[in-house]
């Protein structure tokens, strides 16, 4: 079971549990009606697509509402740590809530308490409190945009707004961000770099780039890193080694924002849209799932 | 399910709030405490001692949210500072890419992107704290200088970059879209 945790932008929403579905532009999760935006609905958004068109189970998603003061972020941190276990999920992708060390650092003492370890990514705030806890190396996948790695190469940044230096798109300097990021134990195993060029990472070595189709109109997009981590998470929830699963989501986001012919205006659901297209025209030959139903 | 109550739980922080008074500093802890803010108080490490011998220990990510709190209370503080990185300032840099028919400001994580011909926000990208899809929704479609500012209506340190984007949207545009 592949498990995606989030704050959603609904005020009030109370925590919701359950298996997500898609109804005229919206997710379904637990009789909740949830937006495909930037957030956690874009990623939810995206690991449904790629699932639904694997033909495998859908995600489960545990949502709650938050608009910033943090109580729908500690209702799912309560929830995880009290569950996870019993939960027992093989994927456990956390997204947008508000970063709290404290919690985080319980969270991961209870992932410890699975029977079965699962696959632990995290991205948006999940992944700057992972590692302003100190715990980035419990981590299988981050999935940080070129200023958050900035953050992840500083070791005493607890937010990016704090950090110390900034490269914003320099890709020149990238692989020293990414090496400082490892240097000082504060990142996952697995690093997926988004940008004008991915760069997709693991253990320190940068092991592919990906910068094909180039569509930089996709950058003002909000939600479209979002995505990335949403196929990541389906794609390893498939069976895919996590390095595989990243390498095909970067091909795959950007084909998307191709196919969308996107514009800076563009919404996130465009990109989501596509995806169907582009697996269909490309999965095969980037993966060999060359059919629908699993990895083969 | 019901949502679980603020403020449960262990509390690791990252920031400081400093203070020249000992009242102060225990009148921001009540109105703190009473807005569910997770704090505590604690003595500042000597090398961030300013005035008194009481800081409140904040959780970073909420300095945006716990600044308006404090000033609409009438709480007097020195200044707030992270625990780590003790002479990092929040960064002010921002950056500008140029997409033809719109212009996007970003400032450290976060990105705004607003129309150069009628200055309306199209676009807000970046980030991770709760208020930031809050924000995408809030602000799209509103010009630059009439769309309510993210430090205004947000809570964390997401929502205070993006404000600064905001801010260097609003001086492009004043001063002609960057048309």
């Amino acid at each position: 079971m592949m498990l995606i945790a989030g704050t959603v932008p609904i005020e009030g929403m109370p925590l919701t549990f359950g298996t997500v579905s898609a109804e005229g532009g919206y997710l379904l999760v637990g009789g909740q009606r949830v937006p495909c935006t930037q957030g956690t609905g874009a990623m939810v958004g995206a690991a449904l697509a790629t699932t639904g068109y694997l033909k495998l189970e859908a995600p489960q998603a545990l949502l709650a509402g938050d608009t910033g003061q943090g109580q729908g972020s500690r209702a799912i941190y309560e929830y995880l740590i009290e569950n996870v276990a019993e939960l027992a999920p093989e994927v456990l992708a956390l997204h947008y809530w508000l970063p709290d060390m404290a919690q985080t650092r319980l969270l991961c003492a209870a992932i410890e308490k699975c029977a079965r370890r699962p696959v632990l990514i995290a991205d948006a705030a999940s992944m700057y409190s992972a590692k302003a806890a100190g715990l980035a190396t419990d981590f299988d996948i981050f999935t940080p945009d070129s200023a958050e790695t900035a953050f992840l190469a500083d070791p005493d940044a607890t937010h990016p707004a704090y950090v110390r230096f900034m490269l914003f798109n320099n890709t020149e300097k990238m692989p020293e961000l990414i090496k400082a990021a490892y240097e000082h134990k504060n990142t996952a195993k697995l690093l997926l770099v988004k940008g004008a060029v991915d760069y997709i990472v693991k253990d320190g070595k940068i092991i592919a780039t990906v910068n094909e189709p180039d569509v930089p109109m996709m950058e003002p997009i909000g939600g479209t890193g979002d995505t990335i981590t949403g196929m990541v998470s389906a794609f390893v929830g498939a069976g895919l080694e996590p390095h595989e699963a990243a390498i095909i989501a970067a091909r795959a986001n950007r084909m998307a924002g191709k196919f969308a012919e996107v514009t800076p205006a563009t919404r996130a659901g465009c990109v989501i849209d596509q995806l169907p297209a582009v697996f269909a025209k490309y999965l095969c030959e980037w993966s060999g799932v060359c059919a629908t139903g699993g990895v083969e | 399910m019901a949502i679980l109550k603020k403020g449960k739980g262990a509390f690791a922080g990252g920031g400081l709030v400093l203070f020249d008074e000992v009242q102060e500093a225990m009148k921001a802890e009540n109105v703190l405490k009473k807005a569910e803010y997770p704090v505590r108080l604690v003595a500042p490490p000597p090398e961030l001692r300013r005035g008194c011998d009481l800081a409140v220990e904040i959780n970073l990510v909420e300095q945006p949210g716990i600044e308006r709190l404090l000033k609409q209370k009438d709480v007097c503080y020195l200044e707030i500072r992270p625990l780590k990185g003790r002479d990092a300032g929040i960064l002010e840099i921002v950056r500008v890419t140029d997409f033809s028919d719109w212009l996007m400001v970003k400032a450290a994580n976060m990105k705004l992107t607003f129309e150069k011909k009628s200055g309306k926000i199209v676009n807000t990208s970046g980030g991770g704290c709760p208020d930031i899809p809050v924000m995408h929704a809030e602000l799209l479609e509103k010009r630059v200088d009439e769309a309510p500012r993210p430090a205004d209506i947000g809570y964390t340190l997401c929502a205070l970059m993006l404000d600064r984007a905001m801010e260097e949207s609003r001086s492009l545009w004043k001063a002609g879209g960057g048309a």
